[in-house]
């Protein structure tokens, strides 16, 4: 076994800081949050902004793995990227899910009362933006906290 | 991953702590914890979220349904010593109200 030749070096590339494809289970959740937890402390981000990105985050997780498929659907990945730059902290999350019909103009919370259904709305609230979009077959969430 | 303590007080009252993340990886296990004391009788419960690291919408929706069932046996669920994160999601769910957190443990149901 020889070692692999020198790669050539390539031109810096602010690419993603987080990136990862994973199956569309719950156990997912703590993946991101064990790498988004070295992010946060590798790129020194604002303590509040990074909690509440977070928090976006783990909704919008949540909500494709437990919404986003028919039952017993094969295949279901998801993708994870996320990116820093200037203390703005932009997310995006992919999926082969089914496509969803949503407004988000029109989440609102529940009631006090209520065991479930607060996901969306407290992503909203968390975050500075969410944005959903159907593209080429799959989902599409974009999230960002911090100007 | 999640570790939950539960010891019971000289008042009867139930104290659980919830070490780590409470996300819907781990709210099902906490969930079944808080029913189980309310089935064996302890129906006033304080979750200690001093070292709970963070909350989402499924570990509410947890602590929503075992605060139901407790006041149905008669008892009630209090929560104490809420971290930053777990505060920052109480008071974006507008649940700082029905779920109003508490200084200290020892002190829940008397304040």
């Amino acid at each position: 076994m020889s070692e692999p030749a020198e790669q050539a070096e390539r031109p810096e590339q602010p690419g993603p800081a987080l990136a990862l494809t994973a199956p569309a289970e719950p156990d997912v959740v703590e993946q991101v949050q064990e790498r988004l937890a070295d992010l946060w402390e590798s790129e020194g981000v604002d303590p509040g902004t990074a909690m509440r990105f977070e928090m976006g985050l783990v909704e919008i997780l949540g909500n494709i793995v437990e919404h986003a498929y028919a039952p017993d659907a094969p295949g279901r990945m998801l993708t994870v990227e996320v990116e820093v730059r200037d203390g703005v902290v932009r997310g995006t999350l992919g999926d082969n899910g089914q496509p969803i019909a949503i407004d988000l103009s029109s989440v609102t919370m529940p009631d006090e009362d209520a065991e479930s259904g607060r996901g969306l709305a407290l992503a909203l609230a968390a975050l500075d933006e969410l944005a959903y979009e159907r593209d080429g077959g799959r989902n599409r969430w974009h999230l960002r906290c911090g100007t | 991953m999640i570790e939950i303590d539960v010891t019971t007080d000289s008042q009867g009252i139930g104290v659980v702590v919830p070490k780590g993340r409470l996300t819907m990886v781990s709210a099902p296990q906490v969930r079944s914890t808080l029913e189980q004391l309310v089935d064996a009788g302890t129906a006033r419960i304080v979750v200690d979220l001093a070292e709970t690291t963070f909350l989402d919408s499924s570990g509410l929706g947890a602590l929503i349904s075992a605060l139901k069932t407790a006041r149905k046996a008669g008892g009630d669920l209090r929560i104490a010593r809420p971290t930053e994160a777990v505060l920052t999601v109480l008071r974006l769910t507008n649940l700082d109200k029905v779920l109003r957190p508490r200084d200290t443990v020892e002190g829940a149901f008397y304040v």
